[in-house]
């Protein structure tokens, strides 16, 4: 069956998926011609990798179809998506290090590279070389996995999803998610002269937060906000900044950060003083928080700076490096010990390392500052009562009541019992926030950004590692830019004099 | 969901054994299960905290070995001696569990091991007879007449570790741990000290329940307690607490405790030869873990 080359490879219409309490698309539509580079944008949130799981089988959607060369679909797994010629180079490598870049390539397929459940080596080579050739690398197939670049591996990666055409008698439709956040420049170049060569035999939908290479490696672009298709731009001619406004919408105006409520930093002796602070992946660090001051790490996945406020909380090992809190310097051996420095973290994966789903509403709330609910050795009911009922009001935390399970909430109210944690000891007064507002709705958003301004203006000091480069200048008072481990930068970030995107986003790469 | 399975145990052996509902076999019911109880509510700490202890029943068989080699010579303070020893052994464990972070399931399958050798060498791979069992005869008395003291015993214990989880924040860290041990990690949970802490209430838990087995029997054994591992591990897991940690409770315990032995007790009574015992532990053990999984922390099945 042939197919006219005016229909669309890839076709989706009108997708949804909720997740609960979170609307993570909400009728999303999406055209992916035939031999097209198709650049796809937005915030984080804004339902990008929603959609492409669903692209691949991943996720499930709740309505809506997905039409592959004219026909609907149902994909209800990464095979049912292979068999119709989509397959999608992962975000983290999908690879197994131990084993030989052919043995990857063709690892479930190995066709006739096994027999009699024996590798027939000089079969697997000539298949794997097969693939590699597609894509013209020059990578021995027999050689380790994890002797190879990154760059490499996201060849080998490359050539094996390719395998998808052997399934489908179609050119097929690869999705690159977010291909170039841990490539050097030069490795960037040739993986757009890749992308560029599958564009001879294929579709491609290449995800990146760099909206400049967006621009460069891409036909189109289409933007993604709130999980709704928002436009789209042919690349040839467009701008970054008109993307990215398309990207953050009329949200990003006013006051969405609350800048008005800044706190006034005083100056003197510093909250938090950070000397020499090195580990395994970052080296040198120094940095100084004061009371009610925002500071915001920005960087590119792999500076090393999740690390950094980790390692602040004890949860990451030091090698060396000092760490003074209102000029006294402290032990952080552990996340105990950090605790009781009157430091508090508010984890990126809020599900699985914020809270304890299946625990109420309370005990979630005490659980690092057990003092708060207890007389003496004992928990006190009424105490736990009374403490819990006020923060929910003070947070207005929506929930039918504190003994509901935590997991019944929405992630924004989750997360406001989260960052109560550290508030129920009144005692808090640095706190560390990674990532505070993922998978968050604009109107959870804005709350947790009020509730930091709050939190600022009562002279806690706060480490914010942002979801976007936006949220990082908007909130922040000063801004650390992070590289491959060290601070190369900083950027002053006051009310009325914020630094631009760009010129960050010079000194992250 | 365990009381059910209870009642209906109860009501389908009245029916097939009339003579079952009389205060002489309800007695020896409760006298049996005593040491199983206390077993399987210590060692449910661990169980809550996400990990296993396979040690139990080697911990209780040294322990009786140790008790009549003491009681000789100790006499009275032979008892919390012996509790204290097997709490010492669980320590050990804990720390080991944690400082070398090795997973609870092999620790305790290593420590059964080495305990039980153990206690064959200190015992001379024998049998040692208690000649004066004047200081543990207590727990043979009856309480007004039908009672085990030793089943009152093991009621005490399980309501202690109840009482002592609903009074304190134990209870949170404990669950904390079972249910995410990272988020509890990043809440500044003492998650290492409350693991180490459940090892020591197992442990003491085996002791104890050595000390029953030991003021039934008048000996001590190198492999006395050793076949009640298995039912130890059935109560704990057919009375409901995951065996993925976080839910569950010690009241659980005790009701998966009180079905497993009357299961025991029945087979004979509905015409099943013991010999067939081990079977129905593997059964049951299977069918409950299968009913209380929290799935969605498994992803793969290793």
């Amino acid at each position: 069956m042939s197919v006219p080359a005016s229909t669309p490879a890839l076709e989706v219409r009108g997708l949804v998926k909720h997740y609960p309490g979170v609307k993570a698309l909400d009728g999303v539509d999406l055209v992916v011609r035939q031999h097209e580079v198709l650049g796809l944008v937005g915030e984080n949130g804004a339902g990008k990798s929603t959609l492409l799981k669903a692209l691949v089988g991943l996720v499930v959607p709740d309505a809506g179809e997905i039409r592959v060369r004219g026909e609907a679909v149902k994909l209800r797994s990464v095979v049912d998506a292979a068999d119709h010629g989509i397959g999608m180079v992962f975000q983290e490598q999908s690879l197994v290090p131990n084993l030989t870049a052919a043995e990857n390539i063709l690892l479930g397929g190995e066709g006739p590279g096994v027999r009699r459940g024996v590798y027939r080596w000089d079969a697997m080579r000539r298949l794997a070389q097969e693939q590699l050739d597609k894509i013209g690398s020059n990578i021995d197939p027999l050689v380790r996995t994890d002797a190879l670049s990154f760059a490499d591996r996201q060849m080998v990666e490359i050539a094996k999803v390719l395998r998808i055409e052997q399934r489908s008698q179609h050119p097929p439709v690869i999705v690159l998610d977010e291909p170039t956040s841990v490539l050097e420049s030069k490795e960037i170049e040739t993986l757009f002269a890749q992308i560029r060569r599958l564009r001879e035999f294929a579709s491609v939908v290449f995800v990146s937060h760099r909206l400049d290479e967006v621009l460069e490696v891409c036909d189109r672009v289409a933007v993604l906000r709130n999980g709704q298709s928002v436009g789209e731009v042919a690349a040839a001619g467009a701008v970054p900044r008109e993307l990215h406004r398309m990207m953050i919408g009329s949200t990003g105006s006013d006051d969405h950060y609350h800048e008005n409520a800044a706190a006034v930093v005083e100056s003197g002796q510093p909250r938090l003083a950070v000397r020499g602070l090195s580990g395994t992946s970052f080296q040198d660090v120094n940095l100084d928080v004061a009371a009610g001051e925002i500071v915001a790490i920005v960087g590119v996945h792999g500076s090393g700076r999740e690390d950094v406020c980790r390692a602040l909380f004890g949860a990451e090992p030091v090698t060396a490096g000092e760490i003074w809190m209102d000029g006294k310097k402290i032990d952080i051996s552990g996340t105990r010990a950090a605790c009781a420095a009157g430091i508090g973290y508010v984890p990126a994966e809020r599900k699985t390392e914020g809270m304890v789903g299946p625990m109420s509403v309370a005990e979630n709330m005490t659980l690092a500052k057990q003092r708060a609910r207890c007389a003496g050795p004992f928990v006190a009911p009424g105490k736990q009562a009374t403490v819990v009922d006020r923060w929910i009001d003070r947070l207005s935390i929506r929930t039918p009541g504190r003994d509901t399970p935590i997991q019944r909430l929405s992630g924004g109210n989750q997360q406001k019992v989260v960052l109560a944690r550290w508030l129920v000891g009144g005692d808090i007064r640095l706190l560390l926030l990674d990532h505070p507002t993922r998978g968050l709705d604009i109107g959870a958003r804005s709350e947790v950004y009020r509730l930091m301004r709050e939190l600022a203006a009562s002279g806690v000091a706060t480490v914010l590692l942002a979801d976007s480069l936006e949220e990082a200048i908007g909130m922040a008072d000063r801004i650390l830019v992070m590289n491959d481990g060290r601070v190369v930068s900083e950027v002053g970030c006051p009310a009325g004099g914020k630094p631009s995107p760009l010129d960050l986003v010079k000194e992250m790469v | 969901m365990p009381l059910i399975a209870l009642l209906a145990l109860v009501v389908a052996l009245a029916i097939a054994d009339p003579g079952f509902l009389t205060q002489r076999s309800l007695t020896a019911v409760a006298r049996t299960a005593a040491p199983l109880i206390v077993l399987a509510a210590a060692a449910t700490l661990i169980v809550l905290c996400g990990g296993i202890d396979l040690s139990i029943a080697a911990v209780a068989s040294l322990s009786t070995v140790l008790l009549a080699l003491w009681l000789p010579h100790l006499g009275g303070l032979a008892t919390p001696a012996v509790i204290l020893a097997a709490a010492s052994i669980g320590a050990v464990q804990g720390v080991a569990h944690v400082l070398l972070r090795i997973p609870s399931f092999i620790v305790t399958l290593g420590g059964m091991s080495i305990l039980s050798a153990i206690a064959l060498v200190v015992s001379g791979a024998g049998t040692v007879r208690v000649v004066d069992d004047s200081t543990v005869k207590w727990l043979e008395l009856y309480v007004g007449g039908y009672v085990p003291m030793s089943f009152v015993m093991a009621l005490v214990v399980v309501a202690l570790i109840a009482l002592m989880l609903k009074l304190t924040p134990l209870r949170s860290w404990i669950s904390a741990t079972g249910y995410s041990e990272s988020a509890a990690r990043l809440a500044g949970t003492p998650v290492d000290l409350v693991k180490i802490g459940a090892f020591v209430v197992s442990g003491a838990g085996a002791g104890f329940a050595a000390i029953m087995l030991v003021s039934r029997q008048f000996s001590g054994g190198p492999t006395m307690a050793d076949n009640l591992l298995l039912p130890a591990v059935a109560a704990i897991v057919v009375g409901g607490t995951a065996i993925t940690g976080g839910h569950g409770s010690v009241w659980r315990s005790l009701a998966g405790a009180l079905v497993v032995t009357l299961l025991r007790v029945g087979l004979p009574i509905v015409g099943v030869p013991s010999a067939y015992e081990q079977i129905l532990y593997g059964v049951v053990i299977v069918i409950a873990v299968t009913l209380t999984l929290d799935w969605s922390k498994v992803s793969i099945i290793k």
